[in-house]
């Protein structure tokens, strides 16, 4: 049974018995996954077709076309359009952004992931907790939009309607993941907030 | 061909604390997700504001929906609308007015 991140002298601690653990590091990984990019080694990896020259410096000058948003509505989630009702002008803002965002994301989450593989107690130093911090975000922001919580009215609904869904319904499964995260997550922010 | 419309800044009086040039702000908006303590985290952590700014801007979003949390030059909300991205928020840039 987890138990909540505080502050002792070797870093912000929890406790995640082995369950947890292994769900939380398959949840940091998939969505490293969903986001794309160059790691071969992640399993189901998609093959990487982008130009190394491009991955390299970031940029797609050479596509004439306009960047679209994901079609993935959860990704689109992560990667949103910046001028939105201005198609050309998200599409040049994501030319100049997008690679460097999905590979932050993907970084952060892989770090977090690798701190649930180390043995021992689950102790993280402010590097690593600021990591976290976004990889429960951006795997929430997945978790929500798959269980169609797009307002604060959704939101209120799904945490009072998850004790009154039937066992075998699987948001209610995903439901109870979510609220396991976003306590997570209250307690991590709670421990680093400055004064 | 066609020239780069520019906005002429007549009557920027001497001495006035308002820029040359039309300032851009950033935009974040409410989503039903982000946690408000962690909304508050970011505001602190990245632009810096102490912690009651923060939290009055968080609870803006939260209330009405959205606030500006920054103003400046196109290229710096660009960069201000990227970092709120990397958190997680939901960030749009557009011309102040």
């Amino acid at each position: 049974m987890a138990r909540r991140f505080h502050r002792t002298r070797r870093g912000l601690r929890a406790h995640l018995d082995d369950v947890e653990r292994d769900l939380l590091t398959r949840l940091f990984d998939d969505v490293a996954t969903m986001l794309g990019g160059d790691d071969a080694d992640a399993p189901g990896a998609e093959p990487a077709e982008v130009d190394p020259l491009v991955r390299l410096v970031g940029l797609d000058l050479d596509s004439g076309r306009t960047p679209l948003p994901p079609e993935d509505p959860a990704l689109a989630r992560l990667l949103p359009d910046a001028h939105p009702g201005d198609a050309a002008a998200s599409g040049e803002f994501r030319r100049y952004t997008e690679s460097g965002l999905r590979d932050r994301k993907r970084d952060g989450l892989r770090r977090a992931a690798a701190t649930l593989r180390r043995d021992g107690p689950l102790v993280l130093d402010d590097a690593e907790a600021a990591a976290w911090l976004v990889a429960l975000t951006d795997v929430r922001l997945v978790l929500a939009e798959r269980l169609g919580v797009r307002d604060d009215d959704d939101a209120t609904l799904l945490h009072h309607s998850v004790a009154a869904l039937p066992p075998d319904d699987p948001r209610g499964w995903l439901a109870a993941v979510y609220e396991l995260l976003t306590w997570l997550q209250e307690t991590l922010v709670e421990s680093l907030l400055p004064g | 061909m066609t020239a780069p419309v520019e906005e002429v800044e007549a009557d920027v009086e001497e001495g006035s604390a308002v820029l040359p040039g039309t300032p851009w702000v950033t935009l974040v908006w409410n989503d039903p997700v982000n946690l408000m303590s962690y909304v508050t985290y970011v505001f602190q952590t990245y632009f810096a504001y102490p912690r009651e700014k923060a939290e009055k801007l968080m609870r803006d979003v939260h209330t009405v929906g959205r606030a500006v949390v920054s103003s400046g030059t196109r290229e710096e909300m660009e960069r201000d609308t990227e970092a709120m991205h990397g958190f997680g928020l939901w960030a749009t840039l557009s011309r102040q007015g």
